[in-house]
């Protein structure tokens, strides 16, 4: 399991050239589809479809790469690498990992807004 | 303005790449998340720019960069894709398989400002050429058709000067032309053909140039030996207009040459028969005489055009080419019709 999320504002910030305009949006947007996500990555796993699945974690590695959670992408990535060599062991539990993770994101940045 | 195709199926994504392209100014972003749409879109529209993402659902981002390519007019447009920081191999394939440059996720508004500002450059240097080069194209067209025009122009002023030291007309020579457009027609003769031979058969007598006066300009019967030597104008013809690397006056030369030669073979100067004589040598040779009998000139009358016509159809596999006399004949209306607009008064380039 990842260690606690913490937020790194100005890393984020930084990658966005500083425009807080486009960091607000994209906040707001995460809030918004952080349920709808879950809910995607857990109809891949329960799909059996080892294509759509990884594709699933893919997006999620990649959101939380944009809220500059190395550590949450990290553990997205070794399970979309696990799942790409059609190993599935385990891989529910990492999914599981991965909603609870979104979802401290999103409280950590609705707390910080 | 500039329009940049962006497709991703994450929502986030093209947001955050929107926002990112409208901060690069004078660009207009449209965004689909769904690469089959945006394909077809792409079918009917050129972006500047394509902003692809590789991993989505239906298709891919390298199968949406081939599938793009593929279209025409479609294959310069610079492309970006987006891919994670771990996808080595899925660069490598992008920029192999038609990605001009690559952007990492996260995506880093100075590399993409950057990146795509590169892309963009490259584009309008991409307009620019194409456009200076279709008005060279333009300008080339206009000068040649300029110079087309003035060849034309010049080779009717040789021919005429040749006619002049005769009593035959300008308004013969454009009769004798369209008279072997109207054959050429009737045989079925491709349009570059047609608009050759229109332009090349007013050489048929520029050999004439070359011809004593004494024996051009006689009013009586010419002697054997005086003969002989006015069959030299096709010759003199020829030699004259051989070596041009125009395609003009290559034709003009073959049928300087071979318009007094008979299909039966006794014609001159070198006594060709039937096919071996070149096709525009066999219509001049009815268009020609077929003018000749139906003018009135100073040591005779016109004929009658149903005289004339009976004399090519007696000559038909002696003197002429049957087929040609008989496109001729099937083209009667339009030989009427050049004998109207090009009647013996006028003479309309002089």
């Amino acid at each position: 399991m990842p260690g606690v999320f913490v937020l790194d504002r100005a890393s984020i910030l930084e990658r966005l050239g500083g425009d807080e305009e486009i960091y607000k949006m994209m906040v707001d947007m995460f809030l918004q589809d952080v349920e709808n996500n879950c809910l995607t990555l857990a109809a891949a796993l329960s799909s059996g479809d080892a294509p759509t699945l990884q594709r699933e974690i893919h997006t999620i590695k990649g959101l939380l790469a944009t809220f500059s959670d190395e550590a949450g992408a990290e553990e997205a990535y070794q399970a979309e690498h696990k799942v790409r060599n059609g190993d599935l062991l385990g891989v529910d539990k990492a999914v599981q990992g991965m909603q609870v993770r979104l979802r401290e994101v999103a409280s950590v940045l609705r707390a910080g807004r | 303005m500039h329009t940049v195709l962006i497709i991703d199926d994450s929502d986030i994504n093209l947001t955050l790449i929107k926002a990112l392209v409208l901060k690069l100014g004078e660009c207009q972003p449209i965004l689909f998340d769904n690469p089959l749409k945006a394909l077809e879109w792409c079918r009917e529209n050129v972006p500047d720019l394509v902003i692809v993402d590789y991993m989505m659902p239906d298709m891919d981002g390298l199968k949406f960069i081939s599938a793009f390519r593929a279209l025409h007019g479609r294959d310069e447009v610079p492309i970006l894709m987006v891919t994670a920081n771990d996808q080595k191999d899925v660069r490598y394939d992008a920029l192999l398989g038609g990605a001009n440059d690559f952007l990492t996720k996260p995506i880093d508004r100075i590399e993409f400002g950057a990146r795509a500002r590169n892309m963009l450059s490259l584009r309008t240097g991409q307009k620019f050429l194409a456009d200076r080069a279709q008005h060279l194209a333009a300008m080339v067209d206009e000068r040649t058709q300029e110079i087309r025009e003035r060849e034309k122009e010049l080779i009717f002023r040789i021919s005429r000067a040749a006619e002049f030291r005769d009593p035959e007309t300008g308004a013969h020579i454009q009769r004798m032309a369209y008279y072997s457009q109207a054959i050429a027609m009737g045989l079925g003769l491709d349009q570059a053909a047609l608009r050759l031979i229109l332009e090349a058969a007013p050489m048929h007598d520029v050999g004439k140039i070359g011809i004593p006066d004494y024996i051009l300009l006689k009013p009586g019967k010419l002697t054997p030996e005086e003969f002989e030597v006015m069959k030299g104008h096709s010759s003199i013809g020829y030699e004259l207009l051989k070596e041009s690397r125009s395609e003009i006056l290559k034709a003009g030369a073959q049928i300087a040459i071979s318009h007094h030669e008979k299909y039966d073979g006794s014609g001159y100067p070198r006594g060709l028969k039937g096919n071996d004589i070149p096709l525009f040598g066999r219509i001049v040779a009815v268009a020609d005489v077929f003018d000749a009998l139906t003018s009135e000139r100073p040591y005779k009358k016109a004929w009658p055009l149903e005289e004339a016509r009976r004399y090519l159809e007696e000559g038909r596999g002696k003197h002429f080419d049957p087929l040609c006399v008989e496109a001729l004949l099937a083209e009667w209306d339009l030989v009427l019709d050049v004998r109207q607009r090009f009647a013996d008064e006028e003479m309309p380039l002089l």
